[in-house]
């Protein structure tokens, strides 16, 4: 084999080897996804948000970088804030009927509170690309959290989202500062 | 390889599993001198031993984005390597014993087979018409399978199977 075939062969299998860490993450957001339903998300929903997460927690392990790690980070914080609300719903229906849905959007605002906390601790300790990390792992874990969070309708993903800023910012600006 | 080329290929092995497609040059340019190198010291013959280093080099780079930066990444390389030498040392000791295998017993007989035979067949014959005409017709209705169940029969083909063996022993001195 010429060097320069041994060099576009050794490329392809370098580029085949990060699309298969993407198809592994993406696997992983199929079994949130099914965890989801399991928890008797309507799976309509759950699949067209499922393959919008596999999309791009496949993109960014592909791609690489500070991107790429924070999409372990960004699953982990969106699956906690994901379960928040339907433990809260499965709890709630048991203790209070159909008005424990009251408790949904709130429990989603503290959902993305605690994942925008996590994930600005994490990015601030990122010596290369922490905004990227930090963009990454956000979107990541929106797009997680609202299999549980649109439980609460449009109100609970915005709510996720607000508390998701205003607890990270922040956390991100002091961790920055502290370093 | 010495330290500050394992450093370099260390870190530059850190940033490919980590994304950086920059660092596939300088991965590229230090790995494969040294797993060519590593194969031709595993491997007798050339041929062999540029497939072995070939294909560890594919499947290094395969697994690039799943590499260890806790792991060193030269005996990590050089363990594919080794792996790959040692696939192909048994992938070629199996062909040879494939080859190596016993031919399978050949149907044709040689000239040499059936010049004995005839040899045999005119030794035979020769026996035979030394005998009387009685112990040449049982041996031969006893050669053609045509032997009779009586008690008779068998006493008679006993008796010129000894007269056949006496002459025969007579002329060639075994049986």
């Amino acid at each position: 084999m010429e060097p320069i075939e041994l060099r576009h062969r050794a490329r392809r299998a370098y580029e085949l080897g990060r699309a298969r860490l993407g198809a592994k993450a993406a696997g992983a957001a199929l079994l949130i996804a099914a965890a989801a339903v399991a928890l008797g998300r309507p799976p309509e929903l759950t699949a067209l948000l499922c393959a919008a997460l596999a999309a791009l927690v496949a993109a960014l392990a592909f791609r690489g970088g500070a991107s790429a790690r924070a999409v372990t980070a960004g699953l982990a914080a969106g699956s906690g804030a994901m379960l928040l609300p339907l433990v809260l719903m499965t709890a709630g229906c048991s203790m209070f009927g159909p008005a424990s849905m009251r408790f949904c959007v709130p429990a989603c605002v503290v959902a993305g509170g605690v994942v925008g906390a996590a994930l600005a601790l994490l990015a601030a300790r990122e010596e290369h690309g922490a905004r990227e990390f930090l963009l990454a792992g956000i979107a990541v874990a929106a797009v997680t959290a609202s299999f549980g969070c649109t439980l609460g309708g449009a109100a609970g993903v915005v709510g996720m989202a607000l508390g998701t800023v205003a607890a990270g910012a922040p956390v991100w600006l002091a961790a920055r500062a502290h370093r | 390889m010495d330290r500050g080329a394992r450093a370099a290929l260390q870190r530059e092995m850190c940033r490919l599993a980590d994304g950086d497609r920059a660092a596939f040059e300088p991965v590229f340019a230090a790995l494969w001198p040294v797993l060519r190198a590593f194969a031709a010291r595993a491997l007798p013959v050339p041929a062999e031993a540029e497939d072995a280093a070939q294909c560890a080099l594919i499947k290094v780079f395969s697994r690039a984005a799943e590499f260890d930066a806790s792991r060193e990444a030269l005996p990590w390389a050089l363990g594919i390597a080794a792996y790959e030498c040692r696939t192909l040392r048994k992938a070629r000791s199996r062909r040879r014993e494939e080859l190596r295998a016993p031919p399978e017993p050949a149907d044709e007989r040689t000239s040499e087979d059936a010049a004995i035979e005839r040899d045999l067949v005119a030794a035979a014959a020769e026996v035979m018409r030394g005998l009387s005409v009685l112990d040449q017709e049982t041996l031969l209705a006893a050669g053609r399978g045509e032997r009779e169940s009586s008690s008779t029969f068998r006493k008679r083909l006993e008796r010129a199977l000894a007269r056949f063996r006496k002459q025969w022993r007579a002329r060639h001195g075994a049986d």
